[in-house]
């Protein structure tokens, strides 16, 4: 960056459009981020981790999004704006649950992280907790399936308690070598 | 040189098909010169298509930018060592790139067993064109990685163009490790081709015998090994390249990765099964089966768009050949299964429920359980659109509550599983076995308790961790005072030893505990904190037992980006402990800009500072910091495992560890033609899982 010195009327400029701005930003309190609690900031923190940030370049959580290549890299422009949203409607009094309905209305059911366990999602929750208990009950049924058999097979040729002692004798030494 | 690259492409697509239809035409037929000329076909394959990359890698260093790919994925500022990285970076060229490597899996698969198995490799070598048959069409008619630009004039008639600069190379992927992470990945990937061609070939040709199962575990061995280490490598980059301060966010892509994986790892320890006992014949052959249809879903899910994704290769038209070739090695494999399944009749018995093999039963079958859920979650916003219509969103907290609880238990199996004894264990062996790791692991649980740990699943994983090194120590232990008492050497050139007798248990237990290690740092995310704050140079932001002071924000800028950076200094109980420098660049080529993460790294926590850029409503920096606890575990761990592997896949120094199962001759019978004792035979067989 070159930077091009700057002559005393351009500076007088300049000091006076700043003036301007100045008084610009102090007349617009509501652009501005509202103060939290910090309870209230944790409340906010937790609903920004329950909603997806819906900029469609990520799949972040509007409270982890740093998706880059915004004027903003930290959270983009779209999950700024909902973090934003959410601090306001916060400190308006709403309830978690009122603000996260809300944002389901905007966005459709998409915004949330995981969906709600109700209807067809249900489907999602219960599956993964199902299926392996079917699956375990199966497995049980083969293990006892499979001793049976164990126990009806006869037992090869014959082998001397002294063999099978001395071979085991033989194996636990070995097998701990 | 363009037309030389997509003729040997064409070429290659020739040789594949003529290596699958004179394979057919050999095992048919039964001549032996049908055959080899179709080995040779397929071996030919993998010199056609390194041509055609070779071809490709040309127009990258020769910045030629009438090439389509080229503009898309390079510029001349890019550095040579990111000009040949970006061969992969686009759809054509990372599918060319996936041919290369399948091609080279199936030139090693078919030269290093060129004078064995006559019965087996022509079915392998069918199997393995066919695979090929699909992935050099997609490069061939699909999504042609050399096209030209070209360009109208103001007759009407048709010309080359030629820019004269690219777009540059994806900003994100200028990154050292993106070098490494993408070729690890679909090593992975297109290794599981051969341990798959081989069942597939076995089940087809019905052949006599185990030793295609050694094949295909040792096959399967090495495309797991890189593709754990792929997905570390990825996990480690998003770490410290995207810098939101995780390393894994539950993305399709990456779950996509994880699948084949968790399958790859059941196979791996059920083959014991079949190896030592007969048993589960026809279980292996479909986690096989299976694990290469995840594969290519994943790859599917990856390019096709069907799941919104990070991994950007998505919005294509591609998804549509991926389904149908995964009907084709459903139809295949279930038709295979069908008409051989006598063949794979198994020997199945167990002699109590305390032993190794129903070990491995539930392993895999929690395996399996964690397959599933992570391909439900991953699937289910599609499922969901079908049925109801509507569009949802499954993210991390899902796969976080259902996949913790199946991590833990099958933790606690990595520690029970090992010590349990082939047919039976005894009480009084359990009791042995159990008692000191089980101690050490609760009063680990004790006294992070007392220190006011607090995190359930934390605490969980913090007692099934130190059990299972402690199981894994006392193995190695064991065995080495055994050796040391003996040879009248030391403890640690004993344990050498003992592994280097036994590579595959031994390995095992290495990659067990890098998994343990592994563990121990994601748990530790659970403690993870962060603040961010704007900052002016002088200011300082505490975080844990760090303070950080801002010196300094300054300019650099270079052909290729213009950077931002800030200059903190960190200080730790009032002394200077470091300085760090976090980055934004702006890529000059693409417009895109990048955040270059800072991170002060120790065996217990990582410091993680990224400069967020500046605040739109006050103009000032941003620093966003963040204190991740024993992160570091986790790539320590990636390094064990990957040693580990290493180590199992040497071969084991006793010769008398050839395997048979048990069933293949009586005790006696077998002891008579060894000319050993019986005594030994039994030994033999009953040491532990070699």
């Amino acid at each position: 960056m070159i930077r091009r010195p700057i002559c005393g009327a351009r500076l007088s400029a300049l000091l006076a459009l700043l003036g301007f701005m100045l008084v610009c930003v102090a007349a617009l309190p509501a652009q501005q981020t509202p103060e939290l609690t910090p309870h209230q900031a944790a409340r906010a923190k937790a609903i920004s981790l329950k909603l997806r940030c819906m900029c469609g370049g990520c799949n972040d959580t509007v409270g982890t999004c740093n998706h880059t290549g915004g004027s903003f890299s930290g959270p983009c422009d779209t999950a700024k704006a909902m973090r934003k949203e959410i601090d306001q409607r916060i400190v308006r009094g709403e309830s978690d649950d009122l603000i996260l309905q809300d944002f389901v209305q905007e966005y459709g059911s998409e915004v949330l992280v995981t969906p709600p366990a109700k209807g067809f999602n249900w489907l999602m929750w219960i599956a993964p907790v199902v299926l392996p208990i079917l699956a375990f009950v199966f497995v049980w049924e083969v293990v006892r399936r499979w001793r049976r058999h164990a126990i009806s097979l006869p037992e090869g040729p014959a082998i001397s308690p002294e063999l099978l002692a001395r071979a085991r004798h033989e194996a636990s030494e070995e097998s701990h070598e | 040189m363009d037309i030389f690259g997509s003729f040997a492409l064409l070429l290659a697509f020739v040789a594949a098909v003529y290596a699958f239809a004179a394979g057919i035409a050999g095992i048919l037929t039964r001549r032996s010169l049908l055959t080899k000329s179709a080995r040779n076909a397929g071996m030919a394959v993998f010199g056609l298509v390194t041509l055609a990359v070779g071809a490709l890698e040309y127009f990258f260093f020769t910045d030629d930018f009438s090439m389509a790919y080229v503009v898309a994925h390079s510029n001349r500022a890019l550095p040579a060592f990111y000009k040949f990285a970006a061969l992969w970076a686009g759809q054509e060229g990372s599918l060319l790139f996936w041919s290369w490597l399948l091609s080279i899996y199936a030139f090693s698969a078919l030269f290093l067993n060129r004078k064995k198995h006559p019965e087996l490799m022509p079915y392998v070598g069918v199997v393995l064109a066919g695979v090929q048959i699909f992935f050099l069409l997609l490069n061939n008619f699909v999504a042609s990685p050399f096209h030209v630009l070209g360009a109208a004039d103001s007759s009407g008639a048709f010309h080359l163009a030629r820019l004269s600069e690219g777009n540059g190379l994806n900003p994100l992927l200028q990154y050292p490790e993106m070098v490494i992470h993408p070729p690890m990945l679909y090593l992975g990937y297109t290794g599981f081709t051969v341990p798959f061609a081989f069942a597939l070939a076995a089940l087809l040709g019905r052949y006599p015998g185990e030793k295609w199962i050694h094949i295909t575990r040792r096959w399967t061995m090495i495309a797991w090994g890189f593709q754990g280490i792929g997905i570390l490598l990825g996990a480690h980059w998003a770490y410290a390249v995207l810098g939101w301060g995780g390393y894994w966010a539950w993305d399709p892509v990456e779950n996509a990765s994880l699948l084949p994986w968790i399958t790859g790892t059941a196979f791996l320890h059920s083959v014991m099964m079949q190896e030592k006992r007969g048993m589960m014949k026809v279980w292996n052959v479909w986690l096989v089966f299976i694990t290469f249809m995840l594969c290519i879903l994943g790859t599917m899910l990856t390019r096709s768009g069907v799941v919104s994704s990070v991994h950007a290769f998505a919005e294509s038209s591609i998804g549509g050949w991926f389904v149908g070739f995964l009907a084709i090695i459903l139809v295949v494999c279930l038709a295979a299964w069908y008409r051989n399944r006598d063949y794979l009749r198994s020997d199945n018995q167990l002699d109590s429920l305390v032993s190794r093999e129903s070990g491995f039963l539930f392993n895999n079958l929690i395996l399996l359980a964690a397959c599933f859920a992570v391909l439900w979650g991953t699937l289910f916003p599609v499922f969901s659109e079908w049925f109801t219509g509507s569009k949802i969103s499954v993210g991390p907290p899902f796969f976080n509550k259902v996949n913790i609880p199946i991590a833990l238990f099958l933790l606690f199996l990595t520690g029970v599983g090992p010590i349990l004894a082939w047919r039976k264990t005894s009480l009084d062996a359990l009791r042995r076995n159990f008692t000191w790791p089980l101690t050490g692991g609760l009063a680990a649980g004790a006294i992070a308790l007392i220190c006011g740990f607090r995190n359930f699943y934390a605490l969980v994983c913090l007692v099934l961790s130190v059990f299972v090194a402690l199981t894994i120590f006392s193995e190695f232990y064991r065995g080495a005072r055994v050796i040391a008492s003996r040879d009248h050497v030391n403890l640690l050139s004993a344990a050498g030893e003992l592994t280097m007798r036994n590579t595959r248990r031994y390995g095992g237990y290495v990659v067990h505990f890098g998994m343990v290690l592994i563990f121990i740092g994601i748990a530790g995310s659970a403690f993870n904190r962060d603040v961010q704050s704007e900052m002016a140079v002088g200011q300082t932001l505490s975080i844990g037992p760090y303070m950080i002071l801002c010196q300094n924000f300054d300019q650099t800028a270079n052909n290729n980006y213009q950077s931002d950076r800030a200059t903190l200094e960190v200080f730790r109980k009032g002394r200077s402990v470091m300085m760090l420098y976090p980055e934004r660049r702006f890529f000059l080529a693409s417009q895109v800009t990048e955040t270059m993460v800072a991170i002060e790294t120790s065996p217990l926590r990582d410091l993680y500072v990224v400069y967020a850029g500046r605040s739109p409503d006050t103009g000032r920096p941003v620093i966003h910091a963040y204190l991740n606890p024993l992160v570091k575990c986790i790539w320590f761990g990636g390094l064990i495992v990957a040693l580990g592997t290493g180590l199992a896949l040497l071969p084991g120094r006793r010769p008398t560890l050839v395997l048979r199962p048990v069933a293949e001759k009586s005790w006696e019978g077998a002891a008579a033609a060894d000319g050993v004792s019986p005594a030994r035979v039994v030994a033999r067989r009953t040491d532990g899982h070699d």
